[in-house]
């Protein structure tokens, strides 16, 4: 690096020793030298623009070049060959120097560093062929053209992207020069009309310490790269300089795998640049945290220590006030014993004095007279005890003046305050899955929280609330997904939050609930027209949902199954009537969504208005009759009265052998079609839902059929409703019937499909939707085709 | 997407621009006169009334088959001013002119609904002087019986067979704007018979076929019997090749939907006129589709007619207009 900087401080050394195209360049280069980065601008731009000209300029050349070279994939690997092939021309007829080095490692070292050193090789090969050898110039345009064709955007963007963050990165300036003198070397190379063959190389990989200088004052610039001395030196002095047993590398690709280290320096650089400012954002982000927390603290002081103060103010004002009441007390004691004491005095006194006066008195008679009220007096006097005890002891009581409630208090000041209780928050719509709902809750102030408990269990009618499970979770965070739970189900929350200093009360108890089970779609109960589709399904839950909603894909060319075109919310049934688009095939879900959310999708199941689609109604048939497989396929084996065991049957058939096929209520044209055996009777027809089940089909006024019975004479053809019949004879046994319902026209009408021939019309206003209806009369089968198209013949009639 | 203005056929444009044509004078036969020699046919209309938005009309004109003027009833549908449209032609009974049908059977509103051209022609030669042809209601005229005679006096004029057959469908061609590809045909008894036996002598040429109470087996009744001694001798084999029923038997298994509607209190189907069970017999057993429709408590009138024409004229459209 250092050797290298040199060097590219001192062009002007080599300049001279340049051809004029590369010297044309260098006096910019020269003036702008202190500003490495300016020229290194200028450079990118040069050979960035060269190699996107490359591409275009096969186009000007009308040689047989133009044609060698489409025909050569562009595959990496065979332009290289290519090239290597041209250069491979080349070098027989220069230096031995390319025999020394052989092609073969050349070949590796460069499939190693792929297109940008092959754009290179291009370039160099292009600008030697014209001079040398016009033979070779064909091949060689050609695989010039095709490496950067293919290895241009690659490089060129990989140029750009190393610059552009070298620049943004604003490295020091030494870097970004020791790089341009790469590209400035490869520059004025390119310019030289090198007689040296573009692969020489050595292995760069084993560079040693060593540094020299190149000679700079040669008349050729230099070439080739020693990697020993990490300098660039000219082709001769490998020979026969100083550079002779160094190992040497092709100054290009020493140029190129300097480049790409530096490169991958530079992503380097780059992973620790975001690594940082995640730092930094992550630094800030704390810094925020611990000035909250901090002005958080100094409120919290600043409270506890003015409630200290305020404690110990008031507790200091009690004591002054018990002390003075004390002390009052106890004069007040002393001040009354001190009274009483000195009347005590007085009267002793007096008593003395009066008993002295006595004494003094001579009369005897006189004395005795007085003597004895005072002997009295004295007597009683002495008998009163003196009280010489101290009512009040001088000293004050030794108070033991409690702190524990300060003690506390400063405790407190240190340790945080147990948390209130959390609010928890009611359940956001569409929050829950059928296995997990998403509970959150918030807190009132600013309290710290260590972290949660959050407590729940089923709510559950069956089952008395004290039986459940109660279940707790720790959590850290203010929400918590609590997830195996059961679909459809309602759950009780609450939560406690926790720190050092306790645990808070518990919420209130919310109710979440989780989102419930897919329902099951009745695939055999579809039944559609061209127009609408009926679907039922089962809701697959026990507790009931709010709504279904049922979502339509149609289905274009068999794909697209997956875009969801249509969705009907908020059906609050098990069955939904979907208008739809003629003939197209749709494919149907349905989910059912309750406050928690939606839940998964159901199976799907594929509808298409083609025709009218109905199926057969088991329930309804009579006992003696069976459905085949298909579904659609009615069969009776034997005819026997069994008529008396039957009456239990609610729904089904009794006497005539038939069967109801459920259609979908919609008004608009239906038809399906029969197939029958020529000599096999039946009845076939529409009739109401609701049509005597213990009478025949078309004998009453809620049905409407076409029956078909053999006499000895004839094929007989009834069609029947409430019990009477046209007289209609129809010369060729139908084999195929087309029944044609039309609601808005009020006809019932049958086909002879095979010569469609029009047989019999009804016109009757079907007051309410009809099924089709198909008995059997003897034992046989008899085969319906529905869920088709109705044939032009009969769209006429 | 923007849609061709409609374009009308020339004449009619021409007509349009002309001013009222003078009203003896209708532009068919100017067209006429202008497009083909006059000495061939010449139209001349009687009347034209304009129903459901098309009109009803009758035309004269002398008939090369018949050597005689002879009238028919033609509807032209509201469709027919901006293009072709199909001909049902229908045939009367005995006794009746082209008169009856459109008077009384009220088919006008499903003709103009399914578009069809309906040609009503006249049921025999009339005026030609010849001995006994005004004798009975049931032979001569009123009763050409659909046949071409051989039998002195008739055979010069009483060819309807051909008259029905070739002339009057060349005629409609030619001055009205008729498709000539899509055809069909229909009657009442004796024109149920002509119907029947146009359609099963000439398979293809009419696309379907439908018959009130026809005399469907005339060799068996005695106004066939009448009828074809009259014309055609008594060679019996002559006259099976006007008898539907027998005509049935070599029927080629070609495409064929026959419609019958018969009064079930119909005088002449209990006095053994009409014999529909022969027919269906012969169809059943040959498979020609019939749908045989025996009507409870109609007779033979025009009232039953009018009942089911409708059905009629639908089960024609059906044919013609696919």
């Amino acid at each position: 690096m250092e050797n290298e900087f040199v060097f590219s401080s001192d062009p002007a050394a080599l300049d001279p020793a340049t051809d004029p195209a590369a010297s044309m360049m260098f006096p910019e280069s020269n003036e702008n030298e202190p500003e490495g980065l300016t020229f290194y601008h200028m450079d990118l731009y040069e050979s960035k623009g060269r190699l996107e000209i490359f591409p275009e300029e096969p186009a000007g050349r009308g040689d047989g070049a133009l044609g060698e070279t489409s025909k050569e994939s562009t595959g990496p690997g065979e332009d290289f060959g290519s090239s290597d092939q041209s250069a491979y021309d080349l070098e027989k007829e220069v230096d031995e120097l390319t025999k020394l080095y052989g092609l073969d490692e050349d070949k590796e070292i460069d499939q190693e560093l792929l297109g940008g050193n092959i754009a290179t090789a291009g370039i160099l090969e292009s600008k030697e062929t014209p001079a040398h050898n016009e033979g070779v110039a064909a091949g060689s345009y050609g695989s010039i053209y095709n490496a950067p064709k293919s290895s241009s955007p690659v490089n060129g963007s990989q140029h750009k992207k190393h610059m552009e963050s070298t620049e943004e990165q604003e490295l020091p300036g030494k870097d970004s020069q020791d790089e341009s003198q790469h590209l400035h070397n490869a520059r004025a190379y390119d310019e030289l009309h090198n007689h040296a063959s573009s692969k020489e190389e050595l292995r760069s990989d084993d560079r040693q310490d060593e540094q020299s200088i190149q000679p700079n004052s040669e008349e050729e610039a230099a070439d080739i790269y020693c990697a020993t001395c990490k300098i660039p030196i000219r082709a001769f002095d490998k020979l026969f300089g100083d550079h002779k047993d160094h190992e040497v590398t092709q100054l290009g690709n020493a140029v190129e795998s300097a480049k790409e280290e530096i490169q991958k320096n530079m992503c380097k650089l780059e992973e620790q640049v975001t690594e940082m400012e995640n730092f930094a954002s992550h630094l800030e982000e704390i810094f925020i945290t611990v000035e909250e927390n901090f002005g958080r603290q100094e409120q919290n002081f600043e409270t506890h220590y003015n409630e200290v103060m305020q404690t110990l103010t008031q507790r200091y004002e009690e004591k002054v006030e018990g002390l003075g009441e004390e002390k009052k007390q106890k004069l007040e004691a002393l001040y009354g014993q001190l009274v009483s004491c000195g009347e005590n005095l007085d009267t002793c006194k007096e008593l003395m004095e009066t008993i002295q006066e006595l004494c003094k008195d001579k009369e005897k008679a006189d004395f005795i007279k007085a003597a004895v009220p005072v002997v009295d007096r004295l007597g009683e006097f002495l008998k009163k005890d003196m009280d010489l005890e101290l009512s009040a002891l001088p000293d004050f009581e030794d108070r033991v003046i409690d702190f524990a409630d300060v003690q506390q208090l400063m405790d407190s000041i240190n340790t945080i305050a147990a948390p209130s209780a959390p609010v928890i928050n009611p359940q956001a719509p569409n929050s829950a899955t059928g296995t997990s709902v998403r509970v959150c809750w918030g807190l009132f102030s600013d309290d710290t929280v260590e972290f949660y408990q959050l407590y729940y269990k089923q709510v559950s009618d069956d089952t008395p609330s004290e039986e459940q499970a109660e279940l707790m979770l720790k959590v850290k965070e203010a929400y918590c997904t609590v997830t195996n739970l059961v679909p459809n189900t309602q759950y009780e929350f609450w939560v406690s939050a926790l720190n050092t200093a306790g645990v808070s009360p518990v919420s209130e108890r919310a109710v979440y609930v989780t989102a419930p089970s897919p329902p099951i779609i009745k695939r055999k109960e579809r039944r559609s027209c061209e127009n609408a589709a009926l679907v039922c399904w089962e809701s697959g839950n026990m507790n009931p949902v709010d709504s279904y909603t049922v979502e339509l894909s149609i289905l274009t060319n068999g794909e697209n199954g997956d875009i969801i075109t249509e969705s009907i919310v908020g059906i609050p049934n098990c069955e939904a009537l979907i208008q739809l688009e003629p003939g197209q095939s749709y494919i149907i879900s349905v989910r059912a969504v309750n406050m928690g959310g939606p839940s998964e999708r159901s199976e799907p199941v594929s509808i298409h208005t083609t025709g009218t689609y109905f199926y057969l109604n088991e329930d309804t048939a009579h006992p003696l009759l069976s459905v085949l497989e298909d579904g659609l396929t009615i069969a009776c084996s034997e005819i026997e009265n069994l008529e008396c065991d039957l009456s239990f049957r609610d729904n089904g058939f009794t006497r005539c052998i038939a069967i109801l096929g459920s259609m979908i209520p919609f008004q608009g044209k239906h038809y399906w079609e029969v197939e029958v055996d020529e000599n096999m009777e039946y009845r076939v027809g529409v009739a109401f839902e609701n049509t005597h089940r213990h009478g025949y089909l078309g004998a009453n006024s809620s049905s409407w059929c076409m029956r078909h019975i053999v006499t000895p004479a004839r094929h007989k053809y009834e069609f029947l409703h409430s019990g009477t019949t046209p007289d209609i004879r129809i010369t060729i046994p139908p084999k195929r019937i087309g029944i044609l319902l039309d609601y808005d026209n009020w006809k019932l009408s049958f086909f002879n499909l095979d010569i469609a021939q029009h047989l019999y019309t009804f016109n009757s206003h079907f007051q309410h939707y009809v099924h089709p209806c198909f008995a059997l009369e003897k034992p046989g089968f008899l085969r319906i085709r529905n869920g088709i198209a109705m044939p032009a013949s009969i769209t006429l009639l | 997407m923007l849609r061709p203005a409609l374009v009308f056929p020339p004449r009619f444009r021409l007509l349009r621009h002309r001013g009222p044509p003078a009203p003896e004078v209708p532009y068919f036969c100017i067209k006429i006169e202008r497009s083909q020699p006059a000495e061939i046919m010449a139209l001349k209309q009687i009347s034209s009334n304009k129903c459901f938005e098309g009109f009803q009309k009758v035309f004269e004109h002398d008939s090369i088959e018949l050597k005689c003027k002879m009238r028919f009833g033609i509807y032209l549908p509201p469709k027919a001013e901006i293009g072709k449209c199909p001909v049902l032609y229908w045939l009367s009974g005995l006794t009746c002119t082209e008169q009856n049908f459109i008077t009384k059977s009220g088919f006008h509103q499903a003709a103009a609904e399914h578009g069809l051209i309906v040609v009503a022609p006249d049921t025999s030669p009339r005026g030609c002087n010849i001995e006994g042809e005004d004798e009975s209601w049931d032979f001569g005229t009123g009763a050409g019986f659909y046949v071409d005679a051989t039998e002195e006096p008739w055979k010069t004029n009483y060819r309807m067979y051909s008259y029905i057959k070739d002339e009057l469908p060349k005629l409609i061609k030619a001055n009205f704007p008729a498709d000539s590809e899509r055809m069909s045909i229909f009657g009442h008894s004796m024109g149920g018979h002509g119907a029947l036996i146009l359609a099963l002598k000439n398979p293809g040429k009419y696309k379907s076929v439908s018959a009130f109470a026809p005399i469907c087996n005339p060799v068996q009744c005695p106004w066939g019997k009448k009828a074809f001694g009259g014309y055609l001798g008594s060679d019996l084999t002559k006259w099976e090749a006007y008898d539907a029923t027998h005509l049935v038997k070599s029927y080629p298994d070609s495409h064929l939907d026959i419609l019958i509607d018969q009064g079930k209190d119909d005088q002449f189907l209990s006095a053994g006129q009409l014999l529909p069970d022969n027919f269906i017999a012969a169809c059943t057993e040959r498979k020609i589709p019939v749908v045989f429709r025996l009507q409870q408590g109609y007779d033979h009138s025009y009232f039953f007619i009018a009942t089911f024409v409708n059905d009629h004229i639908r089960h024609h459209a059906k044919y013609l207009n696919a």
